[in-house]
């Protein structure tokens, strides 16, 4: 891997989501530029995961899912009938909020995997397995058992391992979705450390409960709030600083000050 | 004080002396007491077992018990013996089964009997002549033909009722649990009918036809459950990756899914080996040794045994019952093959690279 892609800019317009009658979600409207990060916030049940699902096309997987709206990366909408949900997932990589490495696999194997489940041509093995642990910072730890299952890592470094995995693919958007929810604080500073790295060569979301990392690691948060048996949607949408520091809507300050959520 | 002086606590560990006396006593006492009773008023041994010997194990156990523990000691020790006293008797219940197949077994087995045929055989022919090797080919051939086509079709349903969204699903999965408390005879007169319909002769391939609507359901319920144990979590992963369906599929799901692909293989095996009804009705048994399993006579271990015990002469049923000891060697060699088999690969991965 010796040219890195370059980050996309992705955008999402007018997106509603249903499951069967139920609406979870009602227009929403972000644009995420090129190699910045952005932090999605909100009460739990807000629509947050659900939002970053249909950045992927993942969301479509759920038996009764619906979407109406549009997502453009790099000006193409990916839900273009002509746009297959497969090459729109090997450009928007995706990471779990519980690590999920394949368990019949060895790290190496599980690095590999992606170029192999998306039927690509595996070129120096070896050099992209050393390069995605390091980018994913977890070389140190594991390049003496490249050969073991993976299950064998710990929580954290599992995820480690499936952020590295995504970054095999070379993708231009990265999706995190509570990356960090099952760990420990050592593990998610590295995260986050690594997230600041890769936000130089992608674009980065990050669905978080946790303000401090929001402030830590994001350029840009929006604020998703549900009402009691409405859909949700954005309440705020702006810089980092400007979200935790001077907030416009009352809601959004109340939240960001633990007031509820 | 230090803590290299603390004594070491170990409060899991009750039982001092005076307690393993007690212990020891309450094994002790009660067997031998229940068969002096027994001895002594003619009772009968068995029924002493569960009239004498339960209640008396039961009241020796709860005083240990209750000296031990004080009254929560009484459900323990109850709950222990009664496990201990049921599990001795399914053990003895098997352990007789398989002890009577290999005495009255072994008689009848030597080298001659795994290799040859029963062309020549009559009644009277002594043991050291003839043999099931017809019947273990058959048995082979007939069980290989059905697993060749019940498995990959039972994984298929199986991977239908798991990974598809599809409204049938639900019927399907009625149909095959149905299915699956299908009689025996009830296939074995399916295909009989079809037989007499169609004009084609008895062969091992219409055994195979009636053992496959059994094998069937066993195989795709197992299966199913086996995938759907698989965490949709990792499809996601798989998914996300930019993998197609069907890649996902063999690449993450079926891998971590094998040992429970491979318990569903051997169950039908189980649910088939054995059977004997469907193939009496639907085979022609016979004598000689065949490779061809559609044409032309064929027998089973089931059917040999089936056959030959039903006969009044000794001979006749100690062949039986060494064909009963070699269908139990060859099921225990199958389920240790397939094992081993499903074990290997993930080792050797682990130890190559």
């Amino acid at each position: 891997m010796n040219s890195l892609s370059t980050a996309s800019t992705l955008s999402a317009e007018d997106i509603s989501v249903w499951f069967g009658e139920r609406q979870v979600l009602e227009k929403v409207n972000l644009t995420f530029p090129a190699n910045q990060v952005t932090a999605l916030i909100g009460p739990s049940g807000c629509g947050k995961s659900t939002f970053i699902r249909t950045l992927n096309r993942m969301h479509e997987l759920i038996p009764g899912a619906g979407l109406a709206g549009a997502v453009y990366l790099d000006g193409e909408d990916i839900y273009n009938e002509s746009t297959d949900a497969v090459t729109v997932r090997i450009k928007v990589g995706m990471v779990f909020q519980k690590p999920n490495p394949f368990p019949t696999m060895t790290i190496k194997d599980n690095i590999l995997s992606g170029l192999r489940l998306s039927g690509r041509k595996i070129e120096n093995a070896e050099e992209l397995v050393e390069t995605s642990l390091r980018r994913a910072s977890i070389w140190n730890e594991v390049k003496d058992r490249l050969n073991d299952q993976a299950i064998s890592l710990s929580g954290g470094q599992q995820q480690r391992l499936c952020i590295a995995r995504s970054l095999a693919m070379d993708p231009k958007v990265l999706l995190m979705d509570e990356p960090c929810s099952a760990l420990d604080p050592g593990s998610t500073r590295r995260i986050e450390e690594t997230i600041q790295e890769l936000s130089e060569t992608m674009t980065i979301v990050i669905v978080t409960h946790n303000m401090q990392q929001a402030q830590r690691v994001s350029d840009q948060t929006a604020f998703f709030l549900a009402d009691d048996n409405t859909p949700g949607g954005v309440v705020e949408f702006g810089s980092t600083e400007q979200v935790f520091n001077g907030p416009i809507d009352q809601r959004t300050n109340d939240y960001v000050n633990g007031h509820f959520g | 004080m230090s803590f290299s002086e603390r004594p070491t606590v170990q409060p899991w560990r009750k039982a001092n002396l005076k307690r393993r006396f007690e212990i020891l006593l309450a094994v002790a006492i009660p067997l031998p007491l229940t068969m002096l009773f027994a001895l002594l008023s003619n009772f009968d041994v068995n029924l002493a077992l569960i009239a004498v010997f339960l209640p008396l194990q039961l009241i020796a156990a709860g005083l240990v018990g209750v000296r031990a523990y004080g009254k929560r000691g009484i459900g323990d020790a109850a709950l222990v013996v009664i496990t201990i006293f049921f599990s001795t008797f399914v053990l003895v219940l098997l352990l007789s089964v398989l002890f009577s197949v290999i005495v009255e077994g072994g008689r009848a087995i030597s080298w001659q009997f795994f290799s040859q045929n029963n062309v020549y055989v009559s009644p009277t022919t002594s043991l050291e002549y003839g043999g099931v090797g017809h019947a273990i080919l058959g048995t082979l051939m007939v069980v290989g033909l059905t697993t060749l086509a019940a498995v990959p079709l039972g994984i298929a349903m199986a991977v239908y009722l798991t990974q598809s969204q599809s409204k049938t699903r639900n019927l399907v999965r009625t149909f095959t649990q149905a299915l699956s408390g299908l009689p025996s005879v009830v296939s074995g007169l399916f295909i009989l009918t079809i037989i007499e319909a169609t004009q084609m002769g008895r062969s091992g391939f219409t055994g195979a036809l009636a053992l496959f609507p059994l094998m069937l359901p066993t195989v795709a319920r197992v299966a199913e459950e086996a995938l759907r144990l698989v965490p949709v979590d990792l499809r996601y992963a798989a998914l996300a990756l930019g993998a197609p369906n069907y890649r996902a599929f063999f690449q993450v799901i079926l891998p971590a899914a094998k040992s429970g692909l491979m318990t569903a293989l051997l169950l039908g095996l189980a649910r088939v080996v054995g059977e004997t009804a469907p193939l009496i009705l639907t085979m022609n048994p016979s004598s000689a040794t065949s490779l061809n399993p559609f044409d032309g006579g064929m027998t089973t271990l089931p059917i040999y045994i089936y056959n030959y015990l039903a006969s009044s002469y000794q001979t006749s049923q100690a062949r039986a019952w060494g064909a009963a000891l070699v269908l139990l060697m060859l099921v225990g060699f199958l389920f240790g093959l397939a094992r081993i088999l499903s074990k290997s690969k993930t080792t050797k991965k682990k130890a190559s690279k």
